[in-house]
């Protein structure tokens, strides 16, 4: 479903992704681990098209997306959430998820009609909502919401496009345990046959999702796995997972 | 996003009764008032829909007014159009100027912007000002009014021509909203509050904001046709950006982002010119006073200050409910605890 080939990138001397292949089958939830600077985020901004790899080839369902926009990788069904929300704060959690599947929709261009009135556009928001658990919140302004319910937010605004791929930046940033724990069974709920592949440096999260797990260091992959074989490889210890592992 | 409010709704009705009325009771000079309101409100409608839910400040929306009526008074004067065709070609050709204004600007952001449609309206003054098949300096006279002598109408009446340009302001009021409402309004507003994350939803930012700044430059050429048959003549100074600067002010002073609040701005704008310049020709000091006391009180303009009154006094009187249901169910508690 989503494929990179030897994609590398560098800023001044330092190769912030280099020779990166990874290959993800539909339906496929890879999590991405990685020590703080690895070019986890970096390696996501080329996949969606907000930064140019210098070298190598993204492929999306078998097509090459290497030199298209982010809109236009956004629409053939790639879609993020980001590390920090990038929501419409101005506007109600249902206005949110409405733009987004007002896209998915095509009606994102309409003279005509009002595009969060439609009926697939509701019922795209409606089932969106319930799968993130977002029901109580929908007519309240983004502002108003909690820090937890945003990030629910910012992952069901990605979804709300219909993607076939969901890339993920630490969905659970900046949330307690207890939260980190539900977003599990979030993550756990969506439907099977989406593409999943997240940055994440909650273990918990990332071995409870996870059905692969790549290893990013110093832009290169290390580890490309399992996740029973990422929790006994000795690599992993020492360059990320340290006493976590001996725990 | 544009919400059609009961307070909206409501103020739009008393604004129409009171034009209407306007138009049935007044004189030559009151008349000629209404038709300068009118157009002045359409075209702050236009400038409204761009800033006010694109955060796209435009400094070029005079040289789109000027540029409908110019399109309306050559077309008329000069090519021997009928004014009905005419009018739709000013309207069809300064919509596309728009169109393509926007699409080079909309790359850029803020006070880039801002610069940039400065510049367009600029050339556009510059080439009107100049080429003498636009008649220069001296403008161009003997612009016919649209004759609607078939269905009993005479718009060289002022009263009529009055009614015209209600009418036509209503059109544009309805038109404005409902694309507002509709998905190309959605999504404008949508970048203008996160155009990242709408990019990366799919949406082709730049399409987007040069297709409504191609509309809003129609509905500033609606203005300007009307502008030219209003006084029969054009001048450049029409396209001066000094008239987008007033435009702007009209917006800020009645609400930004709010479509009524920039009508209610133009119906004070207008008034307060024709007041204070009969008594003192320094009427735009007056003016400037009260735009920076309108700024300084941080409500969104003459509409917005009422918005944020009532919302205030119905968070109150809810809060009085609250504690008046809280006392009740207090009282009712003590009385079953003395029970």
């Amino acid at each position: 479903m989503l494929e990179t080939r030897g994609l590398s990138k560098r800023f001044g001397a330092v190769h912030v992704t280099r020779d990166v292949s990874l290959r993800l089958q539909r339906g496929e939830r890879r999590v991405i681990l990685g020590p703080n600077g690895a070019g986890k985020t970096t390696l996501f901004n080329q996949l969606v098209g907000e930064t140019r790899p210098d070298a190598g080839q993204i492929l999306l369902a078998g097509e090459d997306v290497t030199g298209l926009t982010v809109q236009a990788r956004a629409r053939r069904g790639l879609s993020r959430s980001y590390q920090r929300n990038t929501l419409f704060d101005g506007l109600t959690v249902e206005e949110n998820l409405g733009l987004a599947a007002a896209v998915a929709h095509g009606h994102w261009h309409s003279i005509r009609h009002d595009s969060l009135t439609r009926h697939d556009v509701r019922d795209t928001v409606r089932e969106v909502a319930e799968q993130l658990r977002l029901m109580p919140h929908l007519h309240a302004r983004v502002g108003d919401v909690s820090y937890g319910v945003r990030r629910q937010l910012e992952v069901a605004v990605a979804l709300a496009t219909r993607p076939l791929v969901l890339l993920m930046d630490e969905p659970t940033s900046g949330v307690g345990p207890e939260m980190s724990r539900g977003f599990h069974d979030l993550l756990n709920d969506l439907p099977r046959d989406l593409t999943l592949l997240i940055i994440e440096h909650d273990m918990d999260l990332a071995f409870a999702v996870a059905d692969s797990i790549t290893v990013l260091n110093h832009g290169e992959v290390v580890f490309d796995g399992s996740p029973e074989d990422a929790r006994g490889s000795r690599l992993l210890k020492d360059i990320y997972l340290g006493h976590w592992a001996d725990a | 996003m544009f919400r059609h409010t009961a307070l909206r709704f409501w103020t739009l009705g008393l604004v129409a009764a009171a034009a209407v009325l306007r138009v049935l009771t007044a004189e030559y000079f009151g008349l000629e008032l209404v038709a300068e309101i009118a157009i002045l409100a359409i075209l702050v409608i236009a400038l409204d829909m761009v800033a006010g839910f694109g955060g796209m400040v435009s400094l070029c929306h005079g040289a789109l007014m000027g540029a409908g009526a110019y399109g309306y008074a050559m077309l008329t004067v000069k090519a021997g159009l009928a004014p009905p065709a005419a009018f739709a070609g000013a309207v069809a050709i300064t919509g596309a100027a728009a169109w393509a204004i926007g699409a080079v600007c909309g790359r850029s952001q803020g006070i880039y912007f801002i610069m940039a449609t400065l510049a367009f309206g600029q050339m556009a003054y510059s080439i009107v000002f100049e080429q003498p098949a636009f008649g220069g300096d001296d403008g161009m006279s003997g612009v016919p009014r649209i004759d609607l002598s078939l269905i009993g109408v005479d718009l060289n009446d002022p009263r009529s021509f009055a009614f015209f340009c209600l009418l036509l302001l209503g059109g544009v009021y309805w038109f404005a909203t409902h694309v507002l409402q509709a998905g190309l309004g959605r999504t404008l507003t949508g970048i203008m509050h996160n155009e990242q994350r709408m990019r990366a939803l799919g949406v082709n930012v730049w399409r987007i904001k040069a297709d409504m700044f191609g509309l809003s430059g129609m509905i500033a050429a609606v203005a300007g046709a009307l502008a030219a048959q209003h006084v029969m003549f054009v001048s450049p100074g029409l396209l001066n950006w000094t008239v987008s600067g007033e435009a702007l002010v009209v917006v800020i002073l009645g609400g930004l982002g709010t479509i009524i609040g920039p009508v209610i701005g133009a119906i004070a704008f207008v008034m307060l010119k024709h007041e204070i310049s009969a008594h003192t020709d320094y009427w735009h000091l007056f003016v400037g006073v009260i735009l920076i006391a309108v700024v300084m009180s941080r409500a969104n303009g003459i509409f917005g200050w009422v918005e944020q009154r009532l919302s205030r006094a119905r968070k109150v009187t809810a809060g009085d409910a609250i504690d008046a249901q809280g006392r009740t169910d207090a009282a009712g508690t003590r009385a079953r605890d003395d029970a």
